[in-house]
């Protein structure tokens, strides 16, 4: 693995999508910031703060997710498609460079469209009486690893089905890693060993990314322990890693016709 | 707008390029490693590979038992309709596509190592590159995964770009390029690594024929430097200006492996003599000499052929024993067009 060719491919990747009028999902962002702003606040007396922060840190989470499907599911497919692919990889690069490049490069745009929409999210608060606090960096961060995580989820699932596919699994996936807990909890409410079963199979799985979410414990301010933060991001690591390499297991096996 | 295509005058910059830390090859250098440099620059040994296709998984073959070798320095030409396998042939030369059998060594090396592509300078068919970087910022990340020095990262770039004439458009991104200005800069980012073997697809395609005239003057100036190249192409004119070799491909077979300096020996000829009745005709001159004569014509005189100097000497004395007058003799070259039909006539009939 050589790393001049990963952070290339990850800056080419990076200039290619950002360029790609993603940011114009920022200005998407912006307006669901002002229409909270103007339109839920009236209606709740004495919490517009928290009403604001709940629904900008949730538009970010939900946009961030947009950026990384759409472009993600449909990144390496393009590539392979139209055959850029094959002059990359006829230069001394590996597949498993190419693919942690891709991977990286995604990451990249969405940390900084995170990065904008904070702002703009940390300025609109500041609109708000007594809603600013620096505790939001904590879900700004959270989000960004959580999405991270989709990210290897999006790059996994576009090695080895069509672009439709794997932005239908990956939202799946999406879902469903939000909702494990219950599934795990609702299988083990049944009658019966294979219920149960099931429950704990699909639990163990998915990723559980409710471990990600945070969001109502900061607008509420409740606590966020370091020993949380740090679980959570060795969690997306290890998750990452992982779908990283099984990514790179089939890639490697991929036919490339140029 | 005239182009000047400014190949020939392009100084080498192997060594320059060769300063930063790529893995290299072995080009002859003191010290290198013993073996590699007189190795060919490409040599493919029964290479097949077939792939499947829709819901049954049905077998359709790619290329079957394809063998060739290209010396360093030479022009080697894969000639074929589309869907002979020369793509898929040069997907397998690049560890794009794997092969079921057969085995290829680029520049000495095996091509699964990814060392032996550090040499290698490939130009798709039809290239197709990010939309949204520019012909500099391309390059610039071809450089990048070339492992090219980032002091010499700069002139390099600019002389491949004065090389194909893209240096005045070279800030303009990409989805703005016509087709030939793809081309061209696909050609640029092939030649960025100074590559010791240049494997180009259809390099051609799609160009008209300005462009054509100006891609086929490149690749002569490339091939003056003395640079190695592998073109695929099913345009017989530019492989017969172009290659030294050539291989036929016919249905994922190599059909024919030859060398044109050969093919430019092999000559039939025309003999004009003045026509006697048919039937004193038909008696007096062999059979094979009558082929092209038409039965028809009622002319004044009539063109007999030979095959080759044995055919015309026996013909020029069966002439003169039957006291026709033999008013001129015409050699004519078997083009390269003409094996390539025959080629194909041949497979058609088997």
């Amino acid at each position: 693995m050589t790393r001049n060719h990963v952070i290339a491919l990850a800056r080419g990747t990076f200039l290619e999508t950002v360029r790609d009028r993603v940011f114009y999902l920022v200005a998407v962002f912006g307006f669901i910031m002002m229409g909270s702003t103007t339109i839920l606040s009236p209606l709740t007396i004495g919490a517009q703060g928290k009403i604001v922060s709940d629904v900008g840190l949730a538009a970010m989470t939900l946009l961030g997710l947009l950026v990384v499907v759409f472009v993600g599911s449909g990144m390496v497919h393009k590539e392979l498609d139209k055959g850029t692919i094959t002059t990359i990889l006829s230069r001394p690069v590996g597949r498993r460079e190419y693919l942690l490049g891709k991977f990286l490069g995604l990451n990249l745009t969405m940390a900084a469209m995170l990065a904008v929409m904070s702002v703009l999210f940390l300025l609109m608060l500041l609109l708000s009486p007594g809603a600013f606090s620096l505790r939001f960096g904590i879900a700004f961060y959270m989000a960004f690893i959580e999405l991270s995580l989709i990210t290897a989820i999006v790059v996994f699932f576009s090695t080895c089905v069509s672009p439709v596919l794997s932005a239908v699994f990956t939202l799946g996936a999406f879902v469903a890693g939000h909702l494990s807990e219950s599934i795990r909890d609702f299988g083990h409410l049944q009658q019966g060993p294979v219920a149960q079963a099931v429950g704990t199979v699909v639990y163990y799985l998915l990723p559980n990314l409710e471990v990600f979410n945070v969001r109502g414990s900061i607008v509420h301010g409740d606590p966020v322990t370091a020993a949380h933060i740090g679980l959570a991001t060795l969690y997306a690591v290890c998750w990452s890693t992982l779908l990283l390499l099984l990514s790179g297991a089939v890639f490697s096996r991929r036919e490339l016709r140029g | 707008m005239s182009r000047q295509v400014v190949a020939e005058n392009v100084p080498h910059a192997r060594a320059r390029a060769m300063a930063g830390n790529r893995p290299e090859l072995d080009l002859g250098t003191p010290g290198a490693e013993p073996g590699i440099a007189a190795e060919p620059a490409l040599h493919v040994v029964d290479l097949t590979k077939s792939f499947r296709s829709g819901f049954a998984r049905r077998e359709i073959r790619g290329i079957e038992g394809v063998s060739f070798t290209v010396a360093r320095g030479e022009v080697f030409a894969l000639l074929g309709h589309n869907g002979a396998g020369k793509t898929t042939t040069i997907g397998c030369l690049l560890d794009l596509v794997r092969p079921e059998r057969g085995e290829v060594k680029l520049l000495g090396r095996d091509h699964r190592d990814r060392v032996s592509r550090a040499r290698v300078g490939y130009l798709p068919e039809r290239p197709y590159f990010f939309d949204y970087l520019t012909g500099r910022e391309l390059l610039e990340f071809y450089a990048d995964l070339q492992d090219i020095d980032r002091r010499e990262r700069t002139g390099r770039i600019d002389e491949v770009l004065r090389q194909v004439d893209m240096f005045s458009d070279a800030g303009r991104r990409l989805n703005k390029y016509s087709k030939g200005m793809l081309q061209r800069l696909g050609l640029a980012q092939a030649l960025l690594g100074d590559p010791d073997l240049l494997i180009l697809d259809e390099p051609m395609s799609g160009l008209d024929p300005m462009g054509r005239l100006e891609v086929r003057s490149l690749l002569l100036g490339l091939k003056k430097q003395g640079r190695t190249i592998l073109l695929s192409s099913h345009i017989v004119p530019d492989v017969e200006q172009l290659a030294d070799a050539v291989g036929i491909l016919r249905d994922g077979r190599l059909v024919l492996n030859q060398r044109l300096g050969s093919l430019a020996d092999a000559c039939s000829y025309r003999v004009r003599a003045g026509a006697p009745a048919a039937t004193v005709l038909a008696a007096a001159v062999p059979l094979w000499a009558m082929s092209a004569v038409d039965p028809a014509s009622a002319g004044a005189v009539t063109d007999l052929s030979a095959a080759d100097p044995r055919q015309l000497r026996e013909l020029l004395e069966a002439c003169d024993r039957a006291g026709l007058a033999v008013l001129a003799v015409d050699s004519q070259r078997s083009g390269l067009e003409d094996l390539f039909l025959t080629t194909h006539r041949r497979g058609g009939e088997a």
